[in-house]
């Protein structure tokens, strides 16, 4: 097979599939070293995919909180006893050293160390969600929410939704421009300073327009057959190849040893 | 343009969703998510850390929203695919996965409150709104958990449970309480406004 821009990118179920492992991991609270391994994976298919200045972002964030964390480990331990391994003589004159020593320094480490561990556990789902968002195109994700079976009455409202961003956004834009002719809202705080009459002002030209695309969008939709019962087809054929199986295997593995303990 | 209440092709009467529903229901699903990221700008603007002011800022914001799209669709199941489509984009935009469950559960049993007033009753309507929002609750809960999170850091390097508990019991209960009341009752006030938005502009234009 040759490795072409588009094989270099996973199938859309093998991003689910990374999506889940990174939630896994935030819900077991999986300890620092598997955390940094798991989200060096992560990372991988964002350059794979060419999107090097994403990617790169996402990386230092990540190296920068690390280092935040450890930092603030630094100044609320004390020296009492490096990081991960802490036991139980550890928990124990811990309790007693505390009294006294609740200093500036402390709290702010503290305040820091909550902020960076917080943000931090956050991180392997924005990076997969990065990729999935940013590499996925909406074809592939439908044909991939259908080849799992997904209900129809999923699939066709997450269609339109992805399809109705970028009215929004001219819409959105059409509407300024009117309110900037009739001298409504024009300052550059104006639509702050009112708030309710903005909302209402900016909302429900955008809920009329709304309800005539929906009517379009229905009879444009039917007509092309989506109404129809039975099996749809995609124009877009997505697969899963041995890459994929192989990477969705190479991220379980430090996910399952770091959860069992092992690593 | 005139006769905007008709559903293009469909017998007039049936209670199930039809394609032309759900796509209504995608529509007002994208107006809901941009509402959701306007409220998030707002909370973490207004509030600095205050994300978790995020469900109740956007139900503030979103009434109108919801009001029409239940005035347009009025079946059961609108009200649970759109909470369980914005599930989805949250878990896919990289959100905690129980933000998924919240978003399928609240606005499941807010679609059943409004189906006891049969999408008519402007009282269980206004409740099933409230509910809906607490559906939203997902993506702040994580905060709750990293400090869990933090809370076991903190055990593992030797501070005492005492300590821990000194320095976490007051912020989480207390912030948990005032976060959910706050969505009780920007809930109560954005649902009212939706519905007074609904009667000046949208029942007057033979929309809603």
């Amino acid at each position: 097979m040759p490795v072409t821009a588009a094989s270099r990118r996973l199938d859309p179920r093998a991003k689910l599939y990374l999506l889940l492992l990174a939630n896994l991991l935030l819900f077991f609270h999986v300890d620092t070293r598997g955390e940094a391994i798991m989200v060096a994976l992560f990372l991988l298919p964002l350059f794979a995919a060419g999107r090097w200045k994403n990617g790169l972002r996402l990386a230092v964030l990540y190296f920068a909180l690390l280092g935040l964390g450890l930092w603030s480990d630094a100044v609320t331990l004390d020296g009492a006893g490096g990081g991960s391994g802490g036991s139980l003589i550890g928990m124990m004159d811990g309790g007693a050293n505390d009294g006294g020593a609740a200093t500036f320094a402390v709290t702010a480490g503290h305040v820091a160390g909550l902020l960076s561990v917080g943000i931090r556990m956050m991180m392997p789902c924005l990076i997969t969600g990065a990729y999935a968002f940013t590499t996925t195109s909406i074809s592939e994700f439908v044909c991939a929410m259908r080849r799992m079976h997904v209900p129809e009455a999923i699939v066709i409202p997450c269609m339109v939704v992805i399809r109705f961003f970028p009215t929004i956004v001219h819409d959105y834009r059409q509407i300024r421009n009117a309110m900037a002719l009739r001298g409504i809202a024009a300052g550059r705080f104006a639509l702050v300073r009112h708030p309710v009459q903005s909302l209402e002002f900016i909302l429900v030209p955008l809920l009329m327009n709304a309800t005539i695309v929906s009517r379009d969008l229905s009879v444009a939709a039917l007509t092309k057959g989506l109404g129809i019962a039975g099996e749809h087809t995609c124009m877009t054929v997505i697969r899963m190849s041995w890459f994929d199986w192989a990477f969705m295997a190479v991220c379980t593995v430090p996910l399952a040893l770091a959860i069992g303990g092992v690593l | 343009m005139n006769q905007p209440n008709q559903p293009a092709v469909q017998s007039p009467k049936s209670s199930r969703l039809a394609v032309p529903d759900l796509i209504s229901i995608g529509i007002f699903t994208a107006l809901y998510f941009v509402c959701v990221c306007v409220a998030t700008l707002v909370s973490t603007l207004i509030a600095g850390a205050g994300t978790i002011f995020l469900p109740a800022v956007a139900a503030l914001i979103c009434g109108p929203v919801f009001m029409l799209s239940v005035a347009r669709v009025g079946k059961f199941g609108g009200i649970t695919v759109m909470g369980v489509v914005i599930g989805l984009f949250l878990f896919v935009s990289g959100h905690f996965a129980l933000s998924f469950v919240a978003s399928v559960v609240f606005p499941l049993a807010g679609d059943l409150i409004a189906r006891i007033g049969n999408y008519k009753n402007r009282v269980t309507i206004l409740i099933g709104y409230v509910v809906f929002c607490y559906g939203l609750t997902g993506p702040i809960l994580p905060l709750w958990f990293m400090k869990d999170a933090y809370v076991a850091s903190l055990e593992a390097r030797g501070k005492s449970a005492a300590y821990i508990n000194d320095l976490f019991s007051q912020i989480s209960v207390g912030s948990f309480f005032v976060a959910m009341a706050a969505i009780l009752v920007c809930g109560l006030i954005g649902g009212w406004f939706g519905q007074r938005i609904l009667k000046k502009h949208f029942v007057k234009a033979g929309i809603a």
